[in-house]
């Protein structure tokens, strides 16, 4: 067996060989990071039409929400980043494409994921770390040492669990033919995550909190620094949450990568 | 546990090493017993309504994809496994490669099921699918070269070997710096072949590693193949349509028809099979319905009731006319068509799989 240390190494490897290649493409890399940094923005706008109109959100400020947004934008970077082949599973399942990856002696999930780097996903990540800087600045929140360490424990988690959902989602495609609604709502939920959990309704919000937990992406970790006061026990176990879910979605994929048996060829 | 101890389990794995070794030279490479893989497929009906009746439908049928085979390969064989379309070629190589698991019987690569320990039957073998590259399409070959080296745990020397005889084989330098999705068909499966072979694995699978190639690339691709199997005494299991890659490079063919090994053995006996017939295919000026009659009858006046002629109407329009050169040579057979009538178009076909399997049902090998 191999060693994390060892993966790690050949992930870089491949990864810089494979900047290296996409860069010989500069147009496609700097359109799709301008495309990238004005999407992330444009739901600030809708933030800041909201706050044109009611001066608070289920009692959370604007600069509040830009925090959480902003720690949104940050947890979902791993996932955009480093999981973004997730999205052509369903092309290489049905096209067959998907039996290489048993033919190499590494994890299958590693060398799936490890093919695709997606660049335009630092846009996202570098636009916000700012945004998280410009808001707790703002907010005048207090970064101790024990705070920060705490902010990367909470990104951690809440980046597992976007990656859980979006990874978990893709794996549709081993057992349903046209798998695309699966991914697609799945995207789409990720686009609540960044809201108060407490303007959903009852049946909405446990929803995101216990069943697809994208509460836990962004909305429940940032209490622990906007209202470390009253933050609910729940989100302490987030991490449990985030690893937990890596793991049922760790058991998907192999339930899946076993159970295809590919096309004729 | 102290630095002798160390040492000590070092030699002993060593000799463990050498044991597996020499049993290596008695045992064979690739062991299977009655093996077999059924899928269940749902039977589906037609139309919308039928889709929808489907989803609670508990309708399964069975599918013997491979059903009971048994054989056994040795180290350094290059043999050629062959059969129609949905014979159970894939599901075999499937199963040989780790990817199904079967529903019956033993498999066994090197001592070890390939299934079960997915990971050590990878870095042991060596796999080519037809047109599908495993390289990596946005990165030059050399840097993909370098990360299988990583892959595979390579070291330097070995690697520098390798690449010293790919270059002398294939001239793989001059390509080292092209993107590999820039490659043409001909090179990327060159390149292709050569990676698969890179961490000098026991056997690899080469899955119609010729088609949709032009003939001057083909012929280098069965050399560079042979070499290799000769220069490394690797294992090669090929599967193809094409009846040219079999005759050029296998001493030995498996025939696989409706899952069960229909002939395994020799190739020489099975060439002589494909290797005598040809497939005429004419388009006769005034074709009727009568057509195939009358040169049914024309043949066998001119020569004689045992001449070993097959007609066939197959196509629209064309007429095939299948030869055992044993008995009727072809160019006799054309001279005489031409003579007789009147040919707006010829075409000389080699024998199909479709019908080298026909053949070996009516018993052409008994």
């Amino acid at each position: 067996m191999r060693s994390l240390r060892e993966y790690i190494r050949l992930y870089f490897m491949i990864e810089a060989q494979y900047i290296k290649g996409r860069m010989q493409y500069r147009s496609d890399f700097i359109i799709s990071s301008v495309g990238m940094f004005f999407s992330s923005l444009a739901t600030l706008g809708i933030f800041w039409v909201i706050f044109d109109t009611v001066p608070n959100l289920a009692g959370w400020s604007l600069m509040e929400m830009v925090f959480i947004y902003a720690f949104y934008m940050i947890a979902i970077s791993p996932m955009q980043i480093l999981f973004d082949h997730a999205w052509q599973l369903r092309y290489h399942v049905q096209q067959g494409t998907f039996l290489k990856y048993y033919f190499r002696p590494l994890n299958m999930m590693f060398y799936y994921m490890s093919e695709i780097f997606d660049l335009k996903g630092l846009t996202q990540l570098v636009t916000g770390i700012a945004l998280l800087i410009y808001a707790s600045i703002q907010l005048h929140i207090d970064w101790s040492l024990w705070r920060i360490s705490l902010l990367f424990i909470a990104l951690f988690s809440a980046a597992l669990v976007q990656i859980s959902i979006i990874v978990a989602a893709s794996c549709a495609a081993f057992w349903v033919v046209n798998s695309y609604p699966v991914l697609g709502l799945a995207w789409k939920l990720r686009e609540f995550s960044p809201y108060p959990m407490s303007i959903f309704d009852g049946a909405f919000r446990f929803t995101f909190t216990y069943v697809i937990p994208i509460g836990f992406v962004a909305f429940y970790p940032s209490q622990l620094f906007l209202r470390p006061q009253d933050v609910s026990s729940l989100v302490y176990f987030s991490p449990m949450i985030g690893v937990g879910l890596f793991a049922i979605t760790y058991w998907i994929w192999t339930k899946g990568v076993n159970s295809y048996t590919g096309t004729g060829s | 546990m102290d630095l002798d101890d160390i040492e000590h389990s070092f030699y002993n794995r060593q000799s463990l090493l050498f044991l597996f070794y020499f049993l290596g030279k008695i045992m064979s490479l690739i062991h299977i017993e009655n093996l077999s893989k059924h899928f269940s497929i749902l039977n589906r009906r037609e139309g919308l309504g039928g889709a929808f009746r489907d989803l609670f439908s508990g309708d399964y049928r069975t599918v013997k994809a491979v059903d009971g085979i048994s054989f056994d390969i040795d180290a350094g064989e290059i043999v050629g496994y062959i059969g129609p379309n949905g014979a159970g070629k894939s599901t075999t190589i499937k199963m040989m490669t780790g990817i199904l698991k079967p529903s019956g019987g033993t498999i066994e690569v090197n001592g070890i099921t390939p299934y079960a320990n997915r990971i050590r039957q990878a870095q042991i073998m060596g796999v080519v699918f037809g047109q599908r590259t495993q390289l990596w399409w946005d990165l030059p070959v050399i840097e993909s070269f370098k990360i299988l080296k990583e892959i595979y745990k390579v070291d330097q020397k070995t690697f520098d070997e390798h690449m010293g005889l790919f270059n002398d084989l294939v001239d793989l330098k001059k390509l080292y710096t092209q993107q590999v999705r820039t490659l043409s068909l001909g090179q990327r499966m060159l390149c292709d072949i050569t990676a698969s072979f890179l961490h000098n694995p026991q056997v690899v699978f080469l899955d119609e590693p010729t088609i949709g190639l032009d003939i001057s690339v083909k012929a280098k691709m069965r050399s560079v193949i042979k070499e290799l199997n000769q220069v490394r005494n690797t294992t090669i299991i090929l599967t193809t349509h094409d009846l040219g890659d079999v005759e050029a490079l296998c001493q030995r063919i498996i025939i696989i028809d409706k899952g069960s090994v229909l002939y395994d053995g020799d190739i020489k006996k099975v060439n002589s099979l494909f290797g005598a017939y040809r497939t005429l295919k004419l388009q006769i000026d005034g074709y009727n319905d009568s057509t195939l009659q009358t040169l049914q009858d024309a043949f066998t006046q001119k020569f004689g009731p045992e001449h070993g002629i097959a007609i066939a109407a197959t196509e629209e329009f064309w007429t095939d006319v299948t030869i055992d050169q044993a008995r009727t040579p072809l160019a006799d057979v054309l001279n005489f068509i031409m003579t007789t009538f009147t040919v707006s178009d010829v075409r000389i076909v080699e024998i199909s799989m479709e019908n080298v399997v026909r053949k070996v049902y009516d018993g052409a090998l008994k």
